[in-house]
């Protein structure tokens, strides 16, 4: 760690060594102390809406059932089977009342209590032997949910979610609590590219500078109503709490005017009138932004565009969330949902996914020419050369540290933590600071857990039995 | 979201997720009927004369000719594909595709690649798709058939990265066009053998 703290003072300092983005030994790191710990998306309650509906998801190697069982309550149980360790769901959704492994035979239902032990008795001389009273599949240490999306944190003594998000939950609803019934999610497209999860966190989580250059050709084909990508620099970048995001700045105009620009039918408008608070409907009606992309410390990012889906003047907008699941320190697999307003009239969610589909997603015409950029860089930070080289990550502040422009004050933008208008790369610092403050303090040992039986010898941590 | 129930497919690779997508409204609906096509049937020679010529063009990134040779109404889609356990009666994620295109979306990606800033294709991928297990079958309709086929893509991207290789089956519905225009693409459903994708975008066409 010594070269590592080195490392972490110039992150601190918008000072980015290159090869944190192909690195063996920054990821381990990674994996020990920042996914041990961290608030990690794993889906939303709107997939699973029915008792017994489950979807499989990752939090870096552990495969977790996320599950509503008969009573309603949504789990994420550890898909390992108690006894041998084999998966005991291999499928990716679907709708069960237990799960069967298909080794031995045993079985749980889908609260993840242990029901079925072939043999109990002969094998194990029943209860005496192997109590199955009381066994469940392992629970993710800690599970909370905001606006249905559903967290796991590694860490048991990890804050409540809406602890941990902070100030971002006031971002969080413009994306998925545009009614009283909030979203819901179809996806993901799942698909694995050669690039750091983290370059995708911070792109989306401020990177309105890359937009004009990168995303030229989707601007040239006619997708968005204004000509010119430039007026990115227009919208404000604000960080709050444990996330960060950009937005575009609307044309002059009435709050229902701004969200009629970007394409949302009177009947959404109302909806979101009633639904948000005084200060949310200023950051659009009185402030005139917008939000875009954002990002939600570590790995969770969305985005809100309103392109052109048909030869027309109209515009519609659409929703992403999407997670960077790192697979190593060169690859990760990008997990992207639609959203929609569950409430949205049936025409709209239909014209809203087209939208999704042309502009992001596995086939989406900006996010392909984003993921050929981030490959191209991972690829290229793997070696010695990238060592020595400290990327410049200080866009927006003057070499003493004062800020390029001021931040927005209370008057110009009602929504909490710090915006800036322009380019700046005031959240991918936010990010990365955040990213430093967890990998340098040590992992302390998770408890094992023993399922019954004699104690186990060499336990490095506490032991709990199940 | 409801789950496009698949155990009533039909044989072959179409299956009810045309039908089924929410942006699928305005696609001819005709189907297959009967067994395959003898292979030295003329409509099967056709077809699969149809599809090489196809490949040829998607290979070599020539765009704007592909495009000709799809109908207006053409509905092109993708499902995504997700494991589930046998006898779920699903095997797509419900609502969700990698493509469901209409001819304008469709033009809008071909017109991108006409730009001089499609980076993730600049410099070109280099491409073969390999065509295989062509099956014809008539319609009901003597303009229509509906050809089954399995397509390998082998995309390399700069000197050393490995490729990518994306396999799927394909239905195509290929309608006779008037005059001398031969046969057009009026609606094909791709499905991807693979859950996650390897490859880092579909900036192609398959």
């Amino acid at each position: 760690m010594t070269e590592q703290s080195h490392l972490l003072e110039d992150v601190r300092r918008g000072m980015i060594p290159a090869h944190i983005y192909n690195d063996e030994e920054v990821f381990r790191l990674e994996r020990e102390r920042l996914f041990s710990r961290a608030w990690v998306f794993v889906g939303h309650e709107s997939e699973i809406p029915q008792p017994g509906d489950y979807v499989v998801r990752r939090v870096l190697e552990d495969s977790f059932i996320v599950a509503r069982g008969e009573d309603h309550e949504v789990r994420a149980l550890f898909n390992m089977c108690l006894h041998r360790g084999m998966q005991v769901c291999r499928a990716e959704m679907g709708n069960a009342s237990h799960f069967r492994c298909p080794y031995h035979g045993w079985s749980y239902r889908n609260d993840g209590r242990l029901v079925g032990l072939p043999f109990h008795k002969e094998a194990y001389g029943g209860e005496a032997g192997f109590r199955r009273k009381g066994q469940t599949l392992l629970p993710a240490p800690a599970l909370d949910t905001y606006n249905g999306l559903i967290f796991v944190s590694m860490d048991p003594d990890a804050p409540p979610l809406r602890e941990y998000l902070g100030d971002f939950a006031f971002y969080l609803d413009y994306y998925t609590k545009q009614s009283p019934s909030g979203i819901e999610l179809r996806g993901p497209q799942r698909w694995r590219i050669k690039a750091n999860w983290k370059i995708g966190a911070e792109n989306f989580a401020g990177d309105m500078y890359h937009t004009p250059q990168t995303h030229t050709s989707v601007v040239e084909i006619g997708l968005f109503r204004e000509p010119k990508a430039e007026k990115r620099k227009d919208g404000c970048t604000y960080w709050a709490g444990n996330g960060g995001g950009t937005t575009y700045k609307l044309p002059p105009g009435t709050l229902e005017e701004r969200l009629r620009y970007v394409g949302y039918p009177d009947v959404m408008v109302e909806r979101m009138k009633r639904t948000w608070s005084r200060e949310q409907l200023d950051v659009v009606g009185r402030d005139g932004f917008m939000v875009s992309a954002a990002s939600a410390f570590p790995n969770l990012s969305f985005v809100h565009n309103w392109p052109r889906v048909e030869d027309s003047e109209d515009v519609l907008p659409f929703i992403s969330i999407r997670t960077w699941q790192p697979v190593g320190p060169d690859e990760t697999e990008v997990l992207s949902w639609f959203a929609v307003d569950a409430e949205a009239p049936e025409e709209f969610k239909a014209l809203s996914y087209k939208a999704y589909l042309m502009c992001f997603g596995s086939t989406g015409m900006f996010e392909q020419d984003d993921v050929e950029n981030w490959v191209s860089l991972t690829n290229t930070a793997a070696g010695s050369m990238a060592r020595r080289l400290a990327l410049n990550s200080r866009m927006g502040l003057l070499e003493d540290d004062a800020t390029v422009v001021p931040p927005l004050s209370a008057g110009q933008f009602s929504g909490p933590g710090e915006a800036y208008v322009g380019y700046g790369e005031y959240n991918q610092r936010h990010l990365l600071r955040r990213w430093a403050d967890y990998l340098e303090r040590p992992a302390s040992p998770a408890e094992r857990i023993q399922v019954n039986g004699v104690e186990a010898a060499g336990a490095a941590g506490k032991v709990v039995r199940a | 979201m409801r789950r496009v129930r698949t155990r009533e497919r039909e044989s072959g690779n179409g299956g009810p997720y045309s039908a089924e997508s929410a942006l699928g409204g305005h696609a001819p609906r005709t189907q297959r009927t009967g067994r395959s096509l003898p292979f030295s049937d003329e409509r099967h020679l056709q077809a699969h004369h149809w599809l090489v010529e196809e490949a040829y063009l998607l290979d070599a990134q020539r765009y704007d000719e592909w495009l000709d040779l799809l109908t207006d109404d053409i509905h092109y889609l993708m499902p995504v594909r997700v494991s589930t356990a046998l006898g779920a009666g699903f095997d797509s994620a419900p609502g969700m595709a990698h493509f469901d295109e209409n001819k304008y979306s469709l033009s809008r990606r071909v017109a991108r690649f006409r730009t001089e800033h499609a980076w993730t294709e600049d410099p070109p991928s280099r491409l073969r798709h390999y065509v295989t297990n062509v099956r014809t079958f008539a319609t009901d309709d003597p303009d229509h058939v509906v050809v089954d086929s399995a397509v390998l893509l082998y995309r390399s991207r700069g000197d050393v990265r490995e490729a990518a290789i994306v396999s799927a089956g394909r239905e195509d519905l290929l309608r006779r066009m008037p005059g001398e225009a031969g046969w057009a693409l009026a609606r094909r459903t791709i499905l991807v053998d693979d859950s996650v994708l390897r490859t880092q975008n579909l900036a192609i066409f398959l």
